[in-house]
């Protein structure tokens, strides 16, 4: 596939020879407080080759693309460009260095025109300093008419849609003379139209001599339009083959890898009636059509990727957002949507993904932030009992053995691990039935999850109704007793445990 | 700093700075120090009364922007309002020949205007500083739409008066008025449900929306707890002036929550106490009554306040940020 680009149109500056790569990338590491983010990962890609970059969340992926957009900077390794090697202190320097990042979030100046926003770095100066409006126009209009895109330069970019907004970000790249251009799941927000256009565009860049390096979990798109996989795995590379000698299979096994230990244990759990019942639920978060049910004493967790809808969901069940249509209903009785007060007479209670922004008060004590959502069992006529306030958060403190000095410190001074334990005490002190829990390890030190495991396998053992939240997938195969896939706010796929393969709630979740 | 093996033991200075209000009490102690050793008629009953007259007013709409503010909302309304309300308690005197109906009528206005103030945070959801400015200025150009001039007292009910300037065993009764709502407050703070759930919606408004309570119900509440302190403020004005005056309360708001902020209430919400409130009106009322007794230039009454705000609030952040540093 390589010879392909050897066509006379392709500029041939000299860095593009197809006997040396466009970019070398060895042994790059990058350490973050108490994470190796990336752990000694080198690469490859040569000029008119699409590299996959694959892994699951947390796999290291953005943080390599930072690097390498000189964003973060390296603690370990090296990133050569036509074969010198760059040291880059800001991403003006990745650009100048001929690498190129069209990110998720696209850093456009939304009030620019399209040919302002191209030429945004280097405002071609004029006579008496004045900007040469008219050569920026004529040049945008040139690379537009090179790369054929169909965008009129004078437009604001405001106007423009996402798919259009990412032409105007690779014309930036093809502006700048970019050898490499890297795109983060550019997909995400696109229209199956703007995905074939855009993989013209990407064939038309191919044909240029550019580099590419794409990251998506959609693997049908990576056996499309990839040349190249490159599989990461909790910050260290795992694989590097051409895609062709790749399956589905191989490929998930490859991202997932590492085999689930028994961090869960599994009592016995006597199921009983019918507690959580949702149907047809739709929300504008992007939840569209869902129905599913939760038995009491069972544990039913939703696996998706970010952006799959995992946290709409969570929030739509307990009332905290408003449906656009659907009905859940909680023990028989209809959930108000867009009221926590009605959801918690109900019995259900969320446990947010977002401990400091959703859960804690950072200032106030432990003890308070143990009682809040219990606060009227301490009340009488209005007055908060403090001393059985106290008790009771004490004797949550030592059931959980939650570590702190004093019960009035403030909950901002604990681990996160005891925070989140903090946090459940908060929904056990009310008495909930019915438990929706997101993300529930999130930012926890391995110990404090195995606890945390331990109390949801009790929990659910006592005949607690739990919906686990989760895209970690040892945690959800280790807890669940059946299993939702969500993928783009539907369900894409359910599964009991016993028969439930990695493999396939992968695929599920990149349906 | 464990290491040596006799840890010192904090001074007197080191635990006043260190203690919630020890500093405001410092720093109040050593105004009344300086003034009655600087200023002979500083020390005085009827100057000691002239304090307290202006700080009662302060206090009472203090005490509701203390609970404002911990839900993490704030009122600019209260002067205009201070003022409008003033002009209804005596229209409605006039109309009514009842001190009673007049009362009611002035804290009724008062909460509806807290109300109104209320739905336009809550339901349209309007920035609180954005909303109470433009209902400071509906009510500043409402007020001359009402009256072009002071409402006099016309059936000069001679009791209504006597309210303000009156006394019980010494003390001032707007004093009184005044201490009764600022212990309600610091009960309801510290005691009482309500007062943990305002504090819970100022630290964490979806942390509370989460466990089950509504922040806008409780936001509504303090504005509408905010106005109706405010129509009590306003009676007694009233009848200090004995009269309706629709250019009173120019700059109320800035003293009341200058207040408390200085008092150690959070502009971000979640925290405050009603303690620091009062001492913060007193220390500011005492200033304000040290500058007229010095005979300084009487413009100074607003810029030294000023100062005194922005040192208190350096001298705060230091104290919680550099806590043991």
């Amino acid at each position: 596939m390589v010879e392909d680009l050897a066509t006379p149109e392709a500029p041939q500056t000299g860095d593009t020879d197809a006997a040396r790569p466009t970019l070398r990338v060895q042994g790059l590491t990058k350490r973050f407080p108490g994470v190796l983010a990336l752990d000694d990962v080198s690469l490859e890609v040569r000029g008119g080759e699409v590299l996959a970059l694959l892994g699951e969340n947390g796999a290291g992926k953005s943080t390599l693309i930072k690097l390498l957009a000189g964003v973060y900077r390296p603690d370990g390794g090296t990133i050569e460009t036509g074969g010198v090697e760059r040291h880059f202190a800001s991403p003006a320097d990745g650009l100048a260095a001929g690498i190129k990042v069209v990110f998720q979030e696209i850093a456009l100046i939304e009030e620019f025109t399209v040919a302002e926003n191209i030429f945004l770095e280097d405002h071609l100066a004029g006579r008496f300093g004045r900007v040469a409006w008219d050569e920026i126009r004529r040049r945008a209009a040139e690379i537009f008419d090179r790369a054929g895109f169909d965008i009129d330069p004078e437009v604001k970019v405001k106007d423009l849609s996402i798919s259009q907004q990412q032409l105007v970000e690779i014309s930036r790249a093809l502006a700048h003379e970019a050898k490499i251009v890297i795109m983060d799941e550019p997909t995400s927000s696109l229209t199956p139209a703007e995905v074939r256009h855009l993989f013209g565009v990407i064939e038309r860049l191919k044909a240029m001599g550019i580099a590419i390096i794409y990251v998506s979990h959609k693997l049908e798109e990576i056996f499309e339009i990839a040349d190249t996989c490159v599989v990461l795995r909790d910050g260290k590379w795992v694989s590097t083959r051409p895609t062709a000698e790749h399956d589905h299979a191989s490929l998930i096994k490859d991202m997932v890898g590492r085999e689930i230990t028994d961090l869960f244990p599994r009592s016995d759990r006597p199921l009983g009636d019918t507690v959580v019942e949702v149907r047809g639920l739709s929300t504008a978060t992007g939840l569209s059509d869902i129905d599913f049910d939760v038995r009491a004493g069972e544990v039913v967790g939703f696996f998706g990727l970010m952006g799959a809808g995992r946290t709409e969901l969570a929030k739509a069940i307990v009332g905290y957002d408003p449906i656009l249509s659907g009905e859940i209903r909680i023990a028989g009785t209809q959930l108000t949507p867009h009221d926590t007060r009605r959801g918690k007479a109900l019995g259900i209670g969320l446990l947010s993904e977002d401990r400091k922004g959703e859960g804690l008060m950072l200032e106030a004590s432990v003890t308070r932030n143990m009682t809040l959502a219990a606060l009227d069992k301490f009340t009488a006529r209005g007055f908060v009992d403090a001393a059985a306030e106290r008790a009771q958060a004490q004797s949550f403190v030592d059931r959980f053995r939650i570590k702190l000095a004093r019960l009035d410190q403030p909950i901002g001074t604990l681990s996160g691990g005891n925070q989140q334990k903090a946090l459940l005490s908060r929904w056990l002190m009310f008495g909930l039935r019915t438990i929706v829990l997101d993300e529930p390890t999130r930012g926890i030190d391995v110990g404090a999850k195995a606890e945390i495991f331990a109390l949801i396998d009790e929990l659910a053992a006592d005949g607690f109704a739990v919906i686990l939240m989760t895209s970690e997938m040892p945690e959800l195969l280790g807890l669940s007793d059946r299993i939702f896939v969500l993928s783009g706010g539907r369900i894409t796929g359910s599964f009991d445990t016993e028969t439930a393969t990695q493999e396939a709630i992968l695929d599920a979740a990149i349906k | 700093m464990a290491v040596s093996d006799t840890p010192p033991r904090p001074t007197l200075a080191q635990r006043i700075m260190a203690s919630e209000h020890g500093f405001l009490a410092l720093v109040l102690a050593v105004l009344i120090v300086v003034l009655t050793l600087s200023a002979d008629r500083f020390l005085t009953p009827a100057n000691a009364v002239a304090i307290l007259h202006q700080s009662s007013l302060v206090l009472i709409v203090a005490v509701g922007m203390t609970f404002l503010l911990i839900t993490a909302e704030v009122d600019i309304s209260v002067g205009a309002s201070l003022a409008f309300g003033s002009c209804v308690v005596m229209a409605v005197m006039n109309e009514t020949n009842s001190i009673l109906l007049g009362t009611l009528a002035g804290v009724g206005f008062g909460a509806a205007v807290g109300g109104i103030n209320a739905v336009v945070t809550t339901v349209l959801r309007v920035n609180s500083l954005i909303g109470t400015i433009a209902m400071m200025m509906m009510l500043q150009g409402g007020v001359y739409l009402f009256t072009r001039e002071a409402v006099q007292n016309h059936h000069q009910l001679p009791l209504f008066p006597k309210i303000a300037t009156g006394y019980v065993l010494g003390i001032p009764v707007p004093a009184i008025i005044a201490a009764a709502v600022a212990a309600v407050g610091m009960v309801v703070l510290a005691r009482m449900r309500a007062g943990r759930l305002a504090l819970a919606v100022g630290a964490n408004p979806s942390a509370a929306r989460l466990s089950g309570y509504s922040p806008e119900r409780i936001k509504a509440v303090a504005f509408v707890v905010t106005g109706a302190l405010t129509g009590l403020a306003a009676v007694i004005l009233t009848s200090l002036l004995n009269a309706g005056q629709p250019t009173a309360g120019t700059g109320f708001e800035l003293t009341v929550i200058a207040a408390v902020l200085l008092g150690g209430t959070s502009l971000m919400g979640g925290r405050g106490t009603i303690l620091g409130t009062i001492l913060a009106v007193l220390i500011l009322k005492v200033i304000d009554n040290g500058i007229i007794q010095m005979r300084w230039n009487q413009d100074l009454q607003i810029i030294i306040p000023g100062i005194v705000l922005i040192l208190a609030l350096y001298m705060d952040q230091r104290r919680r940020g550099g806590a043991g540093g």
